[in-house]
């Protein structure tokens, strides 16, 4: 049966193995750690500038 | 005057570009250093206690390696000696290499250098393909030690004729253009029976190592299941 969440099944765990269980989990895992800060930024960025009065 | 957007402002991007390029150069020199965790090779009291090591000690040459297939991981795992309740190595069952199976790890270890430096100097790779790097003019030599051919029931050592898998490859390395095996012949490389010794060696240690079950689909080779 294919579960939706598999056991993790590599050699040794490590927190990179995780990133290498599926397709999605390493792209899932980049768009967190880069897309999420970025709407961060862009708010403060967009703060700044309303702030600055442009 | 218009509204100034975020994404025509430098600083958007400059800020942006320094997240992702600062994240990723700690996540690499994390992944660096991971993975030379990983690949570091065992000793003869890993194998002596029964660890996996993704690469075991050089006294892996005194056991019997087998390529089953491991059900949890969807590929072909090396087995040494022998294999356990949970389908991988118990380290128990010895095999003799050059008619011994107590090489101690300092022998081993030297053994496993000659072969490493010979396959080197010998350019190995101008044909062939070590754990993925080299050629694919000549058969890959990843698992060539379980490849069956060099087996009792194999042709390799009735042609060589000699009577166990270590020797035959000995024999087959010193003199290889005498043994017609393929239509793409290996040269004969001046290889001496000293140096062949030690890339059997480098040959058996090296299907020992776990390279999450590279070469792919190496054991649906014709025969090459389970050692056979």
């Amino acid at each position: 049966m294919n579960a939706m969440f598999e056991p993790f099944v590599d050699v040794v765990p490590s927190f990179f193995g995780t990133l290498a269980q599926g397709p999605l989990t390493l792209t899932i895992f980049l768009h967190t750690v880069i897309i999420l800060p970025m709407f961060w930024i862009y708010k403060q960025e967009k703060a700044r500038l309303e702030q600055e009065g442009n | 005057m218009a509204k100034k957007s975020v994404w025509s402002d430098n600083r958007f991007w400059q800020r942006t570009a320094a997240w992702i390029t600062g994240f990723a150069s700690v996540l690499l020199i994390w992944l660096t250093f991971d993975t030379s965790a990983q690949i570091s090779m065992g000793t003869d009291a890993d194998i002596q206690s029964g660890v996996t090591k993704r690469v075991p000690g050089p006294t892996v040459i005194n056991y019997k390696i087998a390529y089953e297939f491991n059900k949890k991981r969807q590929h072909e795992i090396p087995v040494i000696g022998g294999m356990n309740a949970e389908g991988t190595s118990a380290f128990q069952e010895k095999e003799k290499f050059f008619g011994r199976d107590d090489w101690s790890e300092a022998e081993a270890s030297e053994m496993l250098r000659l072969g490493k430096l010979g396959s080197q100097s010998k350019n190995c790779m101008n044909c062939h393909t070590l754990l993925g790097n080299g050629a694919y003019y000549a058969p890959d030599l990843t698992k060539a030690w379980l490849d069956p051919a060099w087996g009792p029931t194999g042709s390799m050592q009735a042609m060589t004729g000699k009577s166990t898998k270590e020797e035959a490859m000995a024999e087959f390395l010193q003199h290889p253009s005498q043994y017609p095996t393929h239509s793409r012949m290996m040269p004969n490389l001046g290889i001496t029976a000293e140096e062949a010794k030690g890339l059997v060696a480098f040959l058996k240690h090296m299907s020992s190592i776990d390279t999450n079950g590279f070469p792919r689909n190496f054991g649906k080779i014709q025969g090459a299941v389970n050692g056979k």
